[in-house]
């Protein structure tokens, strides 16, 4: 509505405008002509637009007014509907105060029942106190009481306590009389078993001195028996010896015998000496008594052996332990023994042939095991194959009678289904082909399970002619093929063997990496934060030395500097950078010690003119006085010349001695002045005399000349 | 999450002692505290108490996935920047266990004793390991699956191992779904 007021009044203003252009334009063409007329016409147009827009504006005025009324009563509305609004609110405040009111009045209501209750309590509680301290009252005095007789019992412990403590300083004692005693005791038992280990010890050397002993004496016994034995030995040594000797004798008495014999019969021949005859015939019976001695001791000898054989034969009757008299005692024997060999060899004999027959009975018996033992293996083998046989039937048995329950169901599903009469040929083609089917399946199993049986015949049979020495050459075969079979499996148990060692290898050093913190880079990833620990020390470390590099280099800068500075002198540092003012302490004692040594140099100089030309004074007085020039050439040499010489180099040169003494050298000049040398120098041995002498000379050669 | 609160704890003690124990820190920047019955140090450096903590809130949640396989404190020297010693904790998680919402089959006691155990082992190592006498940092290294996500702060680095390491296997200690073997590796003194 507003708007619509709004663009009334812009309509009106704009045609009131235009309206108000309009006459103007008309106005100022028609200016020239209008006259009066005009004017009045124009104050009447003038005086009608006036009161138009007179009219226009109250019209404003009142459509602005209408508005403005609209918007009071909107407004008062609007205040009105807050007003309301407000009212409401409070009412609903005041609605809510009131309830809370009353909430709070129960509450307090409440409250003071409550506060009512808690003082009962109170009271109750106060009459309960004042009970408890009556109580407490009368447990004090019986506290009191008990203290008092606490006190008594106290006393009484503590004098018991001491009686304890006397008692157990007694026990104590005790005790350490005790152990004491038990280690005396303890060392009384180890000397105890000392002794008894000596005593051992010693019983066992008396056993062992009682062996010794016994040893001894039948050692004793033994070598007196030797003893006697080897008396009798030399007995019969020196006997046999004797006889030895006397046998001995015998050859030559039998050689003296032959000799005599031969002497005899030479005798005889060649001498018809009856008278040596008798004599001879003599000797010649003294030489058959001889002989018969000879003779008789020979068989006393034989017999003394045959004794000695005898003797032996008895010692060996008596060490053998026979019961041997006489040689066939001894051939007795030796048959007895001879037959108990025979008898033991027959025994032997037949006993050998009983272990062979036995042996041979064992083989037997063995090849019988065996044949038994494959006897029942293939028994075995049969009941297994019967077995087997046994169940495959009963498998049979059990698809067949399953496949008959099965041909039943559906027979009887399909009666079920169908009507009993209904037997569709469908049904009985059906049923044909199960049957066909069935007998199918039933050959094709009854071929396999032939085929079946045949193949576990032939590993029976392969079996068979494995365990049986039948077919050596089928046996080489398998036997190759077995030979070969287990060097394979030997080789790869081998192969298996060192890959399990290598395996363990691998995994003992995979342990040690993963022990170092290695890590398979497929499956993990190292991690860690960017700023750690490590990281930042590294960074201010980098920081710290390159700031220390930073100030080596300022300090280099500065030493370089004060060196070259103190060579040109202080008055440079002005000139340094200020940040050198840690170098001016320094510089001051460096100038301080530079002005020192400059005026100490100073002072030298001039010293030193000073000398020289000092010097230079004396040497001219010198010269002028004394007429000669006197110049150190060398050490310890001086050369002279004088002021009147003719010529330049005429000079004389002195040395001086070790001793002190100036002698004078040999020179050119010096020849010419031979006889002043030797009447100045030789003969006055004066140098000043000689020199003066010179001057003189020379002065007068110059002044003549 | 229980176990892997705890175990951060063992983490952040047994960090906190291996510093104390080898000097790295001065000892004044430690403080006493007691936990699980136990006498422990912990720093009060702030920069490393960050860090620390930075590292233990990552660690817990990679612990309760079960993406962390290993846990490496590393021991450099500033001048050389070698490797002198090498902790390293080995962690076993049973994944299976993670997604079952399983009962704590062990004790919290059995599990501080372990703890115990464990710290006390690493001060008992400080008598045999070689003196630190060049200044040293030290530095956390996590192995994790090779598939995981790395996050912000987060960078790959190298395994920081030492030459001809000598090692010395320390106690390992189970909860009912981590099994944790630890070690020590440093590196052999020319004087030995």
């Amino acid at each position: 509505m507003d708007l619509e007021d709004d663009t009334t009044i812009l309509t009106t203003l704009k045609s009131f405008n235009s309206f108000i252009s309009r006459p103007e334009h008309p106005q100022r063409l028609s200016e020239h002509s209008a006259g009066s007329g005009i004017l009045q016409s124009q104050y009447k147009r003038s005086m009608e637009l006036l009161e138009a827009a007179e009219r226009v504006h109250s019209k404003n005025r009142y459509l602005q007014l209408d508005q403005e009324k609209k918007q009071m009563e909107l407004s008062h509305k609007r205040a009105r509907f807050e007003l309301e609004r407000a009212a409401s609110d409070s009412a609903r405040d005041l609605e809510h105060e009131v309830d809370r009111n009353q909430e709070l009045l129960g509450q307090i209501k409440k409250l003071e029942e409550r506060a009512e209750e808690v003082n009962k309590k109170l009271t109750e509680q106060k009459e309960a106190n004042d009970a408890l301290q009556k109580n407490l009252e009368g447990l004090n005095k019986t506290l009191e009481e008990r203290d008092d007789k606490l006190g008594t019992a106290n006393q009484t412990i503590r004098s018991l306590k001491d009686e304890i403590r006397e008692l157990r300083q007694k026990i104590q004692n005790q005790d350490s009389k005790m152990s004491a005693q038990t280690l005396e005791n303890q060392e009384l038992q180890e000397k105890i078993d000392l002794q008894q280990r000596k005593y051992q010890e010693v019983s066992q050397l008396c056993q062992s001195l009682q062996a010794a002993q016994s040893s001894c004496s039948d050692h004793i016994i033994k070598i007196k028996e030797l003893e006697r034995r080897l008396v009798f030995q030399e007995q019969d040594f020196a006997i046999v010896k004797t006889v030895k000797s006397e046998v001995a004798r015998v050859p030559d008495l039998e050689k003296e015998l032959k000799r005599l014999r031969d002497d005899n019969a030479y005798l005889r021949l060649n001498t018809f000496l009856k008278e040596n005859c008798s004599l001879l015939k003599e000797e010649v019976e003294g030489l058959r008594k001889k002989l018969e001695r000879m003779e008789k001791t020979k068989e006393e000898l034989i017999n003394m052996e045959l004794e000695k054989e005898l003797h032996a034969w008895e010692n060996l009757g008596q060490s053998t332990g026979l019961n041997i008299r006489k040689p066939e005692d001894l051939s007795r024997e030796v048959i007895q023994i001879q037959q108990r060999e025979i008898a033991l060899k027959e025994q032997n004999y037949t006993l050998n042939s009983r272990v062979r027959s036995v042996e041979r009975s064992q083989s037997e018996l063995r090849a019988e095991l065996t044949q038994q033992h494959s006897k029942t293996l293939e028994e075995q083998k049969k009941r297994e194959a019967q077995d087997a046989l046994v169940r495959r039937l009963q498998k049979r048995v059990l698809l067949l009678t399953k496949e008959r329950d099965g041909m039943r169901a559906i027979l009887e599903s399909y009666d079920s289904e169908l009507a009993p009469t209904e037997y569709s040929p469908q049904l009985s083609k059906r049923l044909r082909e199960a049957e066909d089917i069935l007998l199918k399946t039933q050959s094709h199993n009854a071929e396999m399970e032939a085929q079946l049986t045949k193949a576990q015949e032939e590993t029976g049979t392969l079996k068979l002619q494995l365990q049986t020495v039948s077919e050596p050459a089928l046996l080489n075969s398998v036997c190759a093929c077995i030979f070969f079979l287990r060097q394979k499996i030997e080789d790869l148990e081998r192969e298996r063997q060192r890959l399990e060692e290598q395996n363990n290898i691998l995994e003992m050093r995979l342990e040690r990496h993963n022990l170092q913190g290695d890590y398979d880079p497929v499956k993990t990833r190292v991690l860690h934060l960017k700023m750690n620990p490590t990281a930042i020390a590294k960074q201010e470390r980098q920081q710290e030395v390159e700031a220390l590099r930073q100030e080596v280099t300022r300090l280099r800068d500065l030493v370089r500097s004060l060196q070259s500075g103190g060579a040109v002198g202080h008055s440079q540092d002005d000139t340094h950078n200020p940040s050198f003012s840690l170098s001016l302490a320094p510089s001051k004692e460096v100038l301080d010690l530079r002005k020192q040594m400059e005026s100490s140099e100073l002072r030298n100089q001039r010293l030193k003119e000073v000398f020289q030309r000092k010097i230079q004074e004396f040497r001219t007085v010198c010269y002028v006085l004394t007429g000669y020039q006197i110049d150190i050439t060398t050490e310890n040499q001086y050369r002279l010349t004088s002021v009147y010489a003719e010529h330049m180099d005429d000079s004389l040169l002195f040395k001086k001695g070790s001793n002190g003494s100036m002698q004078l050298m040999e020179t050119e000049f010096s020849k010419t002045l031979g006889e002043m040398v030797a009447l100045h120098l030789h003969h006055q041995k004066s140098i000043p005399a000689f020199l003066s002498a010179v001057t003189l000379d020379l002065f007068s050669r110059q002044t003549t000349v | 999450v229980l176990q892997g609160t705890q175990k951060n704890c063992i983490r952040a003690f047994g960090i906190n002692s291996i510093l104390y124990q080898r000097g790295i820190y001065p000892p004044e920047t430690f403080t006493r505290v007691t936990h699980y019955d136990l006498s422990l140090l912990l720093t009060t450096d702030p920069k490393l108490k960050s860090y620390l903590t930075n590292v233990v809130s990552q660690l817990k949640e990679w612990l309760f996935e079960c993406t962390v396989q290993k846990l490496v404190l590393v021991i450099t020297c500033l001048e050389t920047n070698e490797v002198l010693e090498r902790w390293q904790f080995d962690i076993e998680c049973d994944k299976s266990a993670k997604e079952s919402s399983a009962p704590r089959e062990k004790s919290i006691k059995t599990i501080q004793h372990e703890i115990r155990s464990v710290i006390r082992q690493i001060t008992a190592t400080v008598t045999f390991l070689p003196l630190l006498e060049t200044p040293c940092a030290f530095d956390l290294l996590v192995y994790t699956d090779k598939d995981l996500v790395v996050p912000d702060k987060w960078e790959e680095s190298g395994p920081q191992t030492i030459d001809q390491p000598e090692e010395v296997r320390l106690h390992s200690f189970t909860t009912s779904i981590h099994k944790v073997n630890s070690m020590v590796a440093y590196k052999k003194t020319e004087s030995a």
